[in-house]
């Protein structure tokens, strides 16, 4: 563990010597947030639309963009980095569990998660969103977006594993956007049409977004919260499984 | 006869990939001992298999059968325990060019199991035995080609390692580099550190290294010391003087001068 937590230490300095990787994934998920509520927010009027609970179409739509800012990936290019340079083999020659160069990058996203939802979520604050659920709801907030980061992350590495390419892991990190548009992502599930109703019930990330959707709408829905935590739970397992199993046969 | 155990023992090492017109044998067979505190030449034209051996050597790449010790230790059965009693500087000076050249050197030492003060008590020393202690704290994406090298030799020699691999440690360097590279092997070498080396300079090779192998399409073709290379081709072809190395691999693997002047090849480790 200690091996993990010198490699996680040596990528959040990485990350904090290029912060123009950061940028982008804070402000593509803002402007999002904003264009969509620009555009569907009268439609859906705080006072009468149900699903909103008193707030206004912002707190609906604040889910979506967290779940975007956790989905850009941006350490499974330095991975490619690391491949390309030939640091990665440097790692692969030290007697290290192979486990310990996967969790020491999902230490360091874990923490750039944490820093970037706890931001959207302030701004979101400032802006007159409130988070229905409290305190520990907002730092259930926070916890499941950064999971969610981390999940994101193993799947990019993959990518970044078998490709050893950067042009192919950043094509391959876009598989993210139709599992993004196939979700309740503007209505809730039950407003969706049939066919679309099935397909977000099918996206583990519907899930995610729910229980993320509902911190801030509701108060503690551990039915809900638990979905998205188990989804989180269920992917980051494999994910890390299937990281190191391909590190470990890497060639 | 030295019956000391080998600090590198290859037997029937084999490498084969899976490419799109079929399987490629890289390396066909190559058995090798390198006598503990030697330096240990490897040569062989460009695609010849240096690199798939060396890889395959420090666990870097799976053998497709065959057998490979370093230090007494299988590289297949228990590699960590191997990876422990070996340092390895490969070709492209693997460094993270975003962290500084004590910082590279301290990390290297955590994974190798040094406490936090240990890890830059050796990050110290290894910095003063490669003279960058002036560039210690400065990024490495700003450090010449010849640094990179010597920071990237710190970094193998980090856990005090029986035995060295360096894959080509002087390509792509400048004369003066490359000479003050040769210093910091013959130091490693005198501290007890057997060295094995790829390199496509043979003059790096006569200088450097007490005994060497030639591979050549996968197998070894010529092996023993540069003297005794020079004097088998002198007496097999009964020439008046010593050939020169560049003679001896030219005579191994069936190139002329022309041959090897016009000849390009793809390399796939």
């Amino acid at each position: 563990m200690s091996q993990a937590w010198v490699l996680g230490q040596r990528a959040l300095r990485e990350a904090w010597r290029t912060p123009e990787a950061l940028v982008p994934t804070l402000f593509i998920p803002l402007f999002f947030l904003v264009v969509n509520v620009g555009q569907a927010g009268k439609i859906f009027p705080a006072a009468s639309t149900e699903f909103l609970k008193g707030q206004g179409y912002g707190a609906f739509q604040l889910p979506a963009s967290l779940l975007l800012a956790a989905s850009f990936g941006t350490a499974a290019l330095f991975l490619v980095e690391d491949i390309e340079g030939g640091y990665f083999d440097k790692l692969r020659a030290t007697p290290i569990p192979r486990t310990s160069i996967v969790a020491g990058r999902l230490i360091a996203e874990l923490a750039k998660g944490l820093l970037i939802a706890t931001l959207i979520v302030l701004l979101g604050l400032v802006f007159g969103i409130s988070i229905a659920s409290g305190v520990l709801g907002f730092l259930l907030l926070i916890l499941l977006t950064a999971l969610w980061s981390c999940v994101f992350v193993g799947f990019m590495q993959l990518i970044a594993l078998k490709t050893r390419s950067a042009a192919a892991t950043n094509s391959g990190g876009l598989v993210f956007f139709p599992l993004l548009f196939l979700t309740p992502n503007f209505v809730p599930r039950d407003m969706l049409t049939r066919p679309m109703e099935i397909a977000a019930s099918i996206n583990p990330v519907t899930y995610v977004m729910e229980a993320l959707r509902s911190l801030i709408l509701d108060d503690l829905d551990w039915e809900r919260i638990g979905r998205g935590f188990l989804v989180v739970a269920v992917l980051g397992a494999i994910m890390v499984a299937l990281n190191v199993r391909m590190i470990r046969h890497y060639d | 006869m030295d019956t000391r155990e080998p600090a590198v023992r290859a037997e029937g090492l084999v490498k084969h990939y899976g490419g799109r017109t079929g399987v490629v044998e890289a390396v066909r067979g190559v058995d090798l001992r390198v006598a503990a505190g030697e330096i240990f030449g490897f040569l062989g034209p460009n695609g010849a298999g240096k690199s798939t051996t060396i890889r395959m050597l420090t666990t870097l790449l799976s053998i497709t059968s065959g057998s490979a010790q370093v230090a007494g230790v299988d590289v297949t059965h228990e590699p960590d325990a191997a990876r422990r009693r070996m340092g390895v500087a490969l070709q492209e000076a693997g460094l993270d060019p975003r962290q500084t050249g004590r910082e590279l050197l301290v990390l290297q030492g955590r994974l190798f199991g040094l406490g936090r003060g240990e890890a830059a008590a050796r990050a110290e020393e290894l910095l003063a035995l490669v003279e960058l202690e002036d560039a210690a704290d400065r990024r490495i994406k700003g450090y010449s080609g010849g640094m990179k090298r010597r920071l990237d030799l710190a970094s193998a020699l980090v856990h005090e390692p029986e035995v060295l691999f360096l894959d080509e440690p002087t390509t792509g360097l400048d004369p003066a580099s490359r000479l003050t590279v040769w210093d910091e092997v013959r130091r490693i070498n005198a501290r007890g550190t057997t060295v094995f080396l790829t390199t496509q300079y043979l003059e790096e090779a006569d200088a450097l290294c007490e005994r060497l192998a030639i591979i050549d399409d996968g197998r070894i073709v010529r092996q023993g010391t540069p003297a005794e290379l020079k004097t088998e081709l002198r007496e097999r072809r009964g020439l008046a003087s010593d050939p020169t190395l560049d003679d001896v691999f030219l005579d191994a693997t069936g190139r002329t001068r022309d041959h090897v002047a016009g000849d390009v090849q793809e390399v796939t480790a």
